[in-house]
């Protein structure tokens, strides 16, 4: 059986961890939000893959080592993360002229989160080793 | 007789006060230090952008949701 390396394990926890801790937004104040808009639950993000994707952006920051701190890593994953929900919704027939913001968006929000959540914690468990902030 | 001397002489005693070893264990490996990075201008910026967005945007709830932020 393969054995992962402690700190690829590490890395993916500490992402997923973090995500799955945001996770009480859409969990605990979505029914509210959708009761006083009911046209919110038109559009339904996938947002519960959000531990699993951060988890593994984490593993490939760790893997591949980019020279760029972890602020900007999450940042690149906010804009992916946007194009992506935008082509959802182009599919699903739910896309609304503000979804074009969302790359943005996402981009700054998951850059705060990286640079003082993440980033932190993977250099205080030793995930990030030796690299040095860019 | 002399060669048990000898033997006893070379061995150092051993270490009966383990408090050093474990309080230097404790803080070496059993407590996380967080460095939490000074906030500057990026992160000023990061944040009106942020907010700037929520405020442009005609239904901040309705986007927040689309996020999965909400």
């Amino acid at each position: 059986m393969a054995r992962p390396r402690r700190r690829d394990l590490l890395a993916y926890l500490v992402g997923a961890g973090v995500a799955g801790t945001l996770l009480i937004g859409p969990y605990g104040l979505r029914v509210a939000v959708i009761e006083v808009i009911p046209g919110a639950a038109a559009v339904q993000p996938p947002f519960f893959l959000l531990p699993i994707l951060w988890g593994l952006w984490n593993l490939l920051w760790t893997r591949r080592q980019p020279a760029m701190s972890a602020g900007r890593w999450g940042a690149l994953l906010g804009v992916l993360a946007g194009v992506v929900v935008n082509l959802l919704f182009v599919a699903e027939g739910g896309w609304f002229r503000a979804a074009m913001l969302l790359p943005l968006f996402l981009a700054v929000v998951y850059y705060l989160i990286w640079r003082v959540v993440i980033g932190p914690l993977n250099e205080a468990l030793g995930v990030d080793g030796e690299r040095t902030a860019v | 007789m002399r060669t048990l001397g000898l033997i006893r002489a070379a061995t150092p005693p051993p270490v009966r006060d383990l408090w050093p070893r474990l309080r230097a264990r404790l803080g070496d490996d059993e407590r996380v230090h967080l460095r939490l990075p000074a906030l500057g201008w990026r992160e000023a910026s990061a944040i009106a952008v942020a907010l700037g967005t929520l405020a442009v945007v005609p239904d901040p709830l309705r986007f927040l949701v689309a996020c999965g932020l909400l």
